[in-house]
């Protein structure tokens, strides 16, 4: 497997499949890849910049899409989701135009930058509409496989990306429609991660080892995944634990606790993600550091987890 | 292009509209009104190329009712030119009605749902541009109102669409000098409205927009002596033409008459 950025890619395959395609587009609100470099030298037709305007970006691949086109609409995650919020329901929500929305950035991915970059409402906002998936992806190899999944969705879907290079924790491409993966199964409880968290998430399960406790490891990676085997699994573990750098109010472990409750198999679920009471974050030197501020960091979550 | 008979035919759009909306008990009457030749012009005219048996004819020419809350005016358009039976116009905004107060896309020959302002623009840019990558030759128009201006998601459209040379978008925009609750130049000031679209690299006209012909004048040779750029038709107009209690009275924005003053309206019509 090839050492790419998340972006990479999933840029390197739109291209591969935009050179025999050439309905699709990429609708770039002024953001790159080194990826791109080579799409918008041999494909300048299929790639426009629209610059930083995230409301006519959205305008236009939706507009491109009720002429057949596949756009791909792209900037840091909170520009291309939460600035066109309202475009997008009306475009994606209520008219179901498929557009692609491609944002990089997901959680504290833009660690060093602030609150206005990181990003940690948008699966609770992004999910709450019909016709709208939420995909956050895990590796590259997700991410090409997602790319290839969007490259033929009827329905809009929502790329949430990486920003840094992540370990690769796919050998095979995962199922898209199933939405999530069981990497390992534990006696004691299952964590039920996502997207960069994985990493970490990894991490703990070992630290539950080595302090006498077997927990499984889940990857939730899409909204809304297949409810029923996501149920039936949930509701096999001794204890549910839920990890995501997203506040917790409609994130993943709101999610976890909807399917459950009306699937009448109700559980209590340890959900750990970033408390309102933590508010936005300022603090700089690393993701881990900021982790540590969200009680996030990985033995703070063993700690809370044994508690 | 038959000048009688368009004025005819919009005369005959607005008693259709008020009758409609009157019909409803809602609506939006005034901004309806204002537009009525605009859309005659285009549609009876002959300027937006469709084919009413066939509404996804893959050439017709695309039009984007920004202004979504024109919608009772489209709908009669529609009806009118044989899209969906007239019947369906004494359901509108009623149980079991295909249609009702803003703009909705599963209504044969309307292109987009649309009631939030903004957003048809740029989708018929996003078309335009479509079109001219695959080469086609259809029109893509777009009606916006002019409070609608306010929303900072036209400037962005219009600076891309110029920069873009879609010359096959086609803005018009109903000058009617109304919002909600106030005329445009006492909430925030709009003119002179053919600068700022010339700023922004468009090629600006500006007309009489209840004179058919001046109308007609301004849109037709669009298709054949096309621009190197986009163009905007500014359309001055009133709001609520043809009834002398609702023109230029910004309060009656989205509102149906009744009573006494529907029967006026109508006579009036």
């Amino acid at each position: 497997m090839s050492n790419l950025t998340q972006r990479d890619a999933f840029w390197t395959r739109i291209f591969e499949l935009a050179k025999k395609d050439r309905d699709i587009v990429i609708v770039s609100e002024d953001m790159g890849a080194p990826a791109l470099d080579q799409f918008r030298v041999e494909l300048p037709e299929q790639f426009v910049n629209v610059g930083i305007a995230e409301q006519n970006g959205l305008l236009v691949g939706a507009g491109m899409a009720l002429e057949g086109k596949k756009p791909f609409v792209y900037a840091i995650a909170p520009f291309v989701t939460l600035r066109a919020l309202e475009l997008i329901r009306v475009e994606c929500g209520i008219m179901d135009i498929p557009v692609t929305l491609v944002g990089v950035g997901a959680g504290f991915g833009y660690e060093d930058s602030g609150p206005t970059h990181h990003l940690v409402e948008d699966i609770a906002i992004l999910r709450s509409m019909p016709h709208i998936s939420v995909n956050n992806v895990a590796d590259a190899e997700m991410a090409r496989a997602v790319a290839d999944y969007c490259a033929t969705a009827k329905h809009t879907n929502y790329v949430r990306l990486e920003r840094k290079l992540t370990q690769n924790v796919y050998s095979v491409p995962p199922d898209i429609e199933k939405g999530f993966t069981v990497f390992s199964e534990g006696a004691d409880g299952v964590l039920v991660a996502s997207g960069f968290m994985l990493q970490p998430a990894k991490e703990i399960v070992a630290g539950l080892k080595a302090r006498g406790k077997d927990f499984g490891l889940i990857d939730l990676f899409r909204i809304p995944a297949n409810e029923p085997e996501l149920v039936k699994t949930l509701a096999a573990a001794k204890k549910i634990v839920s990890y995501e750098e997203h506040f917790l109010p409609g994130g993943f472990g709101s999610y976890l606790l909807e399917i459950m409750n009306d699937a009448e198999c109700n559980r209590n679920i340890l959900r750990l993600g970033v408390e309102h009471a933590h508010g936005y974050n300022y603090v700089y030197g690393g993701r881990n550091e900021i982790h540590k501020s969200v009680a996030l960091d990985v033995p703070t979550v063993i700690d809370r987890i044994l508690a | 292009m038959d000048k009688a008979k368009l004025e005819e035919i919009a005369r005959a759009l607005r008693r259709e509209v008020m009758e409609t909306c009157i019909r409803a008990k809602t609506g939006h009457c005034t901004s309806s009104l204002s537009s009525a030749e605009i859309l005659t012009v285009l549609y009876f005219g002959g300027l937006v190329r469709c084919r009413p048996a066939e509404p996804d004819w893959p050439d017709r020419d695309r039009f984007f009712l920004s202004k979504g809350q024109a919608s009772p005016l489209l709908y009669v358009v529609l009806a009118k030119m044989g899209f969906f039976p007239e019947e369906e116009l004494k359901k509108f905004a009623q149980v079991g009605g295909m249609f009702g107060v803003h703009l909705q896309r599963s209504v044969p020959g309307v292109e987009i749902t649309c009631g939030s302002l903004g957003q048809g623009f740029g989708l018929a840019a996003g078309a335009a541009l479509a079109a001219k990558k695959d080469r086609r030759l259809h029109l893509c128009y777009a009606l916006l109102g002019d409070g609608e201006l306010y929303e900072g998601s036209i400037w962005e459209t219009a600076m891309f669409a110029s920069h873009n040379r879609l010359n096959n978008l086609v803005a018009i925009i109903d000058r009617n000098r109304q919002c909600v609750t106030d005329f445009t130049e006492n909430i925030v000031a709009l003119e002179d409205i053919g600068e700022r679209w010339r700023a922004f690299g468009w090629n600006v006209r500006r007309v009489d927009g209840h004179d058919v012909a001046a109308l007609y004048d301004a849109l037709a040779d669009l298709r054949t002596r096309p621009l190197p750029g986009p163009t905007v038709v500014i359309a001055d107009t009133v709001k609520g033409k043809g009834v002398d209690f609702m023109e230029c009275v910004p309060l009656w924005h989205g509102l149906a008459p009744s009573g006494d003053l529907a029967t006026r309206a109508i006579q009036q019509l």
